[in-house]
């Protein structure tokens, strides 16, 4: 299958190495708006053809998939143009700026016979796997509750980037930096929380000082958020001074917990104790060596097998996708699925900016 | 007028300094929207009144550039990303400097001086002991080089492109590792630490050094001197020291770590065997040193300064001696805080 990639910045990279690691993939084509973006991509990964216009791509190159990694404002667009040229599209999260661009996109989809998949690769993350597989297995009993932590770094990679240029991208969304990041930690609490409109409280915080004067000031650096389905709760919490970066799920059950580290790929499960008193503590800490060891055994070997690549839920996500395209699985992420997670942000940035409505006006009015 | 990018940072400060120096008045910075003025009061400390003035503008603002152009004739593209991804240097570094090259030709500024790099140039052929000096072609093979050498050879090819084709007078300067107070003398020509321990790969290879003075002084004459325009100059002090003397002293003065010296056929083994593990594994561990890489840093080459000092009358004026002396002592200081700390 002919793959290409448009939007050459950082992201893009990890797409090409990625579906390169699967096989019957060629990614023919890149393209990006700045001729020098495309060209460096091109050039290091030894692509062929690299373009500035989308639609002389697509003509030229008739790509089966298209991977859209551009800023999210221009997914909408991007998308609709490929699936109109009868590609099916894989979109870099958040899938559009709001909930109207996610239906315009899937009604797209829906006419074209095409499949439109968004990145939330976390999902397929291998720690998060293994909470699933608890679930399913029943060991955890019922999950009535969810709590996600995403930390992030102003001073990190992307965060130096955003914040060394108020013209970024990222200052435009709706939601700020907090829209671009927190579709991460959601759709793993979303695949416990199945409600299609969770009651939602959410509230942004601004810790950081005031030292632009310009839209760097304005985005939120932590959100707190409080979801409250029919029979399953979450709590969300995206804070730029959790470091070091991590991203944490707890999932409580009625019979255990189990906590994932995404970034540490390490789980930890909590499960009754059996003997009495005082003896119950040591049980406790000695299941959580014996986890902790074991964990650390699994990380050896797969650190000399080779199996510990930084993307691999992306990589799984690809791979599950591509299968579906030939009709050979399920939807990793269904367009349903998609529309619900971006539906659900849009309820959070709405109740974000309502309880900090003095300001938003003044952020809008920057 | 004269606008400098980049001239509130390590290079580009005391390029500004010497401007002044040089009894140049009447200086704009470039610098990010949201950088306060105050920023310039350090770099100008002790110096004759000037009119330096900071100009904030994004280089992707193609309307605050023009404002920002107005009245230049000579501008020093000093600016450029030091580190990070392959996309994001090419973002910050290259995508921005065509704005500047299209800014001073529609400015029709006189001069642009163009600080480049050792990075662009094409040393992987070259014998081990080969002078490297103006008249190496540039890299044939950016791709196989590292983010900075790769970003700043298609920022400098870009420039020549403007030069042949919309007559930007361009001068490009060179220079090679720049080293002072508030930087670090240990380049990865020296080698490089790996979980505690430092390997040490540059065996007895000169180290091209240029002192941040030496070198903005250098810059400074580039975009002055007559008769220069489409002119390239490398820029390193003399008596440049070896690796393993650097080493040395950075063990003694600074911080001392154990060292394992990886003579350059050992190195060449192990960079095959990392090429290969990497391919194999379809990139679990990164290619660190790849053979492209050993004989563009680490093979052993000299580096000339001649033409600088034939045509831009430059000398460098602190000796490299003072220089290390200066250095090092700064880093000692920077160590003992980090360790306070």
């Amino acid at each position: 299958m002919k793959v290409a990639i448009v939007g050459c910045g950082q992201i893009a990279d990890a797409h090409i190495q990625e579906c390169r690691k699967i096989p019957g993939l060629d990614v023919a084509a890149v393209c990006d708006s700045s001729i020098h973006m495309a060209e460096q991509a091109a050039l290091r990964f030894g692509i062929c053809k690299s373009y500035t216009n989308l639609e002389t791509m697509l003509k030229e190159v008739r790509p089966d998939v298209v991977h859209v990694t551009t800023p999210p404002a221009s997914h909408l667009p991007i998308g609709k143009i490929a699936l109109e040229h009868g590609s099916h599209v894989y979109v870099e999260k958040p899938l559009t700026v709001n909930v109207a661009e996610a239906e315009e996109l899937i009604e797209v989809a829906v006419r074209k016979g095409k499949l439109v998949c968004v990145g939330h690769s976390n999902v397929f993350d291998g720690a998060f796997l293994r909470i699933k597989k608890l679930y399913e297995q029943g060991r955890l009993g019922r999950i009535f509750h969810v709590d996600a932590l995403m930390g992030y770094d102003l001073g990190g990679t992307f965060g130096s980037v955003s914040m060394g240029d108020p013209t970024h991208w990222v200052h435009h969304l709706p939601g700020g930096l907090p829209q671009n990041n927190i579709s991460h930690p959601l759709s793993l609490i979303l695949e416990f929380l199945k409600d299609e409109r969770p009651d939602i409280h959410a509230q942004g915080f601004r810790w950081r000082k005031e030292r632009y004067g310009d839209q760097r000031d304005i985005f939120f650096d932590e959100l707190r958020v409080l979801m409250t389905g029919k029979e399953v709760t979450a709590s969300l919490l995206f804070s730029c001074r959790a470091l070091p970066v991590q991203l944490l799920v707890v999932a409580h059950g009625t019979k255990g917990q189990a906590i994932a580290n995404l970034d540490a790929r390490t789980l930890r499960v909590v499960e009754g104790a059996s003997l009495p008193g005082p003896f119950r503590k040591v049980e406790f800490a000695y299941r959580d060596a014996i986890q902790a060891m074991g964990e650390f055994r699994r990380h050896i070997g797969s650190l000399l097998s080779a199996r510990l690549h930084f993307f691999e839920g992306m990589n799984e996500l690809f791979r599950l996708f591509y299968l579906a395209i030939q009709g050979k699985g399920e939807m990793p992420i269904p367009m349903s699925e998609a529309h619900r997670t971006t539906a659900i942000m849009d309820g959070i940035f709405h109740q974000c900016q309502e309880n900090d409505r003095e300001r938003y006006e003044v952020t809008m009015s920057v | 007028m004269i606008l400098v990018t980049g001239g509130t940072g390590f290079l580009g400060a005391p390029l500004v300094r010497k401007l002044v120096e040089l009894g140049h008045y009447n200086i704009r910075c470039l610098v990010r929207p949201g950088t306060s003025a105050d920023i310039l009061r350090p770099i100008l400390e002790g110096l004759p009144s000037a009119e330096v003035e900071i100009f904030p503008a994004s280089f992707n603002d193609r309307a605050a550039l023009k404002a920002a152009f107005h009245g230049v004739e000579i501008v020093y593209h000093a600016a450029a990303s030091k580190s990070g991804s392959f996309p994001s240097m090419v973002a910050n570094t290259v995508v921005g400097s065509e704005n500047i090259y299209r800014a001073c030709v529609e400015a029709r500024v006189s001069r642009c001086v163009l600080v480049s790099s050792f990075g662009v140039i094409g040393v992987a052929t070259l014998p081990k002991g080969a002078w490297v000096n103006e008249k190496v072609p540039m890299e044939a093979h950016p791709e196989r080089r590292d983010p900075y050498s790769f970003s700043k050879h298609r920022q400098e090819t870009l420039a020549w492109e403007y030069a042949k084709r919309e007559g930007l007078p361009l001068v490009v300067v060179r220079p090679g590792v720049i080293f002072g107070p508030g930087g670090t003398v240990m380049t990865p020509r020296i080698g490089m630490k790996v979980f505690g321990v430092f390997l040490h790969l540059g065996g007895r290879n000169q180290i091209p050094l240029t002192y941040v003075e030496n070198c903005a002084e250098a810059i400074a004459l580039a975009g002055t001197v007559p008769g220069i325009v489409g002119e390239i100059f490398c820029i390193v002090d003399d008596d440049l020291p070896v690796s393993r003397y650097l080493l040395k002293r950075y063990d003694r003065e600074v911080t001392p770590s154990p060292i394992v010296r990886i003579p350059y056929p050992l190195l060449k083994v192990l960079s095959k065997c990392n090429v290969w593990y990497t391919n194999r594994t379809k990139g679990h561990l990164p290619v660190v040193f790849s053979p492209y890489d050993l004989g563009s840093i680490w093979k052993g080459h000299r580096f000339s300064n001649k033409k600088a000092k034939e045509q831009l009358g430059w000398r460098p004026k602190v000796s490299m001696s003072d220089a290390l002396k200066i250095t090092f002592a700064s880093l000692a200081r920077a160590e003992k805080q980090k360790t306070a700390n």
